[in-house]
């Protein structure tokens, strides 16, 4: 097994006493298989700017560590490795003050930094673990009273696909957005529930479902339509992780966060 | 001894006999159905309710259905309700005078039930005491502090006293005071707890965390740091800061004050000479 880029999603059988790695850039994942138990490992690599990539290594070569997990299973050694969407939404802030002015629409391309679960195949797939393959910051999305707790990210948008570069280890979210109100549309940052949200693999990209985003005004509650059959941006498109957790039709959420809370003295 | 025991029974007559029993039936079937009503109704009717909410409700129909096999155990026994109950009112009002306290503190119960200023599972404050809500009763709320003591508090005088919910919001800031010395770089300063803020896991990046220079003092310069976090994550929070400052501080060369005293000799005082 020496697979790179989008590759190394591919399922995997893991020998007993056999050791496989993943290397992404700033997380790499060590996974062995000792009779019954899985062994898993993982560990951040800050400077690894390398392309994602999968291996076996030979185990003198795994890592000295007291973190490795063990998780217990008696199924065979077929694996497969998904790449699914963080468990909470997800605040997105970017990387420049962007106004959408009244009336107008645009599309953005949104990179979101997936997870990295491992699961068994056989007649029972079982879940054995999942890690994020970047570490994201906390946030609070809201007033400190009915808010919720979501990942933060500062991401560029991206006017084109074409400037996202392709990558195995983010999803590639279309993002449109309809500024229906009287009012600018400022972007300080915006909140995305990528856990309603599915991966779907491409040839070089993973990509999520596309969002329709209708803002109605700073008062009012933005409308968000997601559209659930595979991005039309590239053909062929498979689906690889549904969403943690499946919502149909149009969702009513505040989005965008513009109000000021009162938080300091 | 088996013999007497079956002349005694043979004495009684089949009408208390037949009496004995259906009180024993109501008894053992009342307290039956009272208990699989109370479980049904926790696990499966208010399954999706608070912890509180359950409580209350499992008391409610305990309470009530003790009272109602009471009732049709001493009407089985022949005794007639409408008297009972009134010699029990008039036995009720000599004993609500006699025990105001326990009367106060079931109306105090009332009250935080229906107010609702905490559930069953909050961390509260009050005075020294600070833990976690087993159950709130009709005379007295059980919390369990983080030393794992049993700590019993009247309704009435949480009603009356100053009582801090700490877990009612799902995020708090951590405020953390401490001084550096008067000739260190405040700029430098400010920059490195933000950096420090912003590199802690535990440390919420929005709400901003909160940098004040608060004071003149005597021995240095107070600044508060304060770093909103989710309410679960008080412990790692707390430790990782403490950590990163001491560390962070260490390495870029930034002093914590420590009280000092600047003693001066003057020449030619009397001291001196």
């Amino acid at each position: 097994m020496q697979k790179t880029g989008i590759a190394v999603w591919d399922q995997v059988e893991i020998a007993q006493r056999q050791c496989a790695a993943w290397r992404f850039p700033l997380r790499s994942i060590w996974v062995e298989r000792i009779e019954s138990e899985w062994h898993a490992l993982s560990l951040s690599e800050p400077g690894n700017r390398s392309e994602a990539r999968s291996m076996f290594i030979p185990r003198t070569q795994k890592p000295t560590s007291s973190q490795w997990r063990h998780y217990l299973h008696r199924e065979s050694g077929l694996v497969q490795p998904t790449p699914v969407l963080p468990d909470r939404p997800m605040v997105v802030r970017p990387d420049r003050a962007l106004t959408l002015l009244p009336g107008q629409s645009t599309i953005f391309f949104l990179e979101i930094p997936v997870w990295f679960r491992l699961s068994t195949i056989g007649p029972r797939a079982l879940r054995i673990f999942e890690e994020p393959l970047c570490v994201l910051t906390r946030t609070w999305f809201g007033d400190p009273v009915t808010g919720e707790l979501c990942w933060g990210l500062a991401a560029r948008l991206h006017h084109s696909i074409d400037s996202v570069e392709p990558s195995a280890w983010t999803a590639v979210c279309p993002l449109m957005i309809e500024n229906d109100s009287d009012t600018d549309l400022d972007f300080e940052k915006i909140c995305l529930h990528v856990e309603n949200l599915s991966i779907f693999r491409g040839t070089l990209r993973l990509w999520a479902n596309s969002l329709n985003v209708i803002f109605k005004g700073p008062d009012q509650a933005t409308q968000i339509e997601i559209v659930h059959t595979p991005p039309g941006f590239e053909q062929g498109l498979t689906l690889v992780s549904a969403a943690r957790q499946p919502s149909a039709g149009w969702n009513i959420r505040k989005t965008f966060g513009m109000l000021k809370y009162f938080t300091d003295f | 001894m088996i013999q007497q025991i079956t002349l005694w029974l043979q004495s009684i007559s089949p009408d208390v006999l037949t009496k004995a029993l259906r009180v024993t039936l109501t008894i053992l079937l009342g307290l039956f159905v009272v208990r699989v009503l109370a479980v049904v109704t926790q696990r499966f009717i208010m399954r999706k309710s608070t912890p509180q909410r359950q409580m209350i409700a499992r008391k409610v129909i305990s309470y009530a259905g003790f009272f109602l096999v009471l009732m049709g155990v001493l009407s089985e026994l022949g005794l007639k309700l409408t008297a009972i109950l009134g010699a029990a009112g008039i036995v009720g009002i000599a004993v609500g005078f006699a025990s105001q306290t326990s009367v106060s503190n079931i109306i105090s119960g009332l009250f935080l039930i229906s107010e609702k200023p905490f559930g069953v599972g909050d961390v509260i404050r009050m005075g020294a005491t600070t833990g976690i809500i087993q159950s709130i009763d009709l005379l007295s709320i059980k919390i369990r502090t983080f030393d794992n003591l049993f700590v019993r508090i009247p309704n009435e005088k949480i009603l009356t006293s100053e009582v801090t919910n700490i877990t009612r919001f799902p995020i708090r800031r951590m405020d953390i005071v401490f001084q550096v010395d008067y000739d260190q770089d405040l700029n430098k300063v400010h920059d490195l707890l933000a950096r420090i803020a912003r590199d802690n896991p535990w440390s919420l990046d929005e709400p901003v965390p909160v940098i004040v220079l608060s004071d003149f003092k005597e021995s240095g310069i107070e600044i508060l740091l304060g770093m909103w976090f989710a309410k679960t994550d008080f412990m790692d929070l707390k430790n990782s800061i403490m950590k990163d400052m001491v560390s962070s501080f260490a390495a870029e060369g930034v002093r914590f004050a420590h009280p000092n005293r600047l003693v001066k000799i003057v020449e030619g005082s009397a001291a001196t000479s």
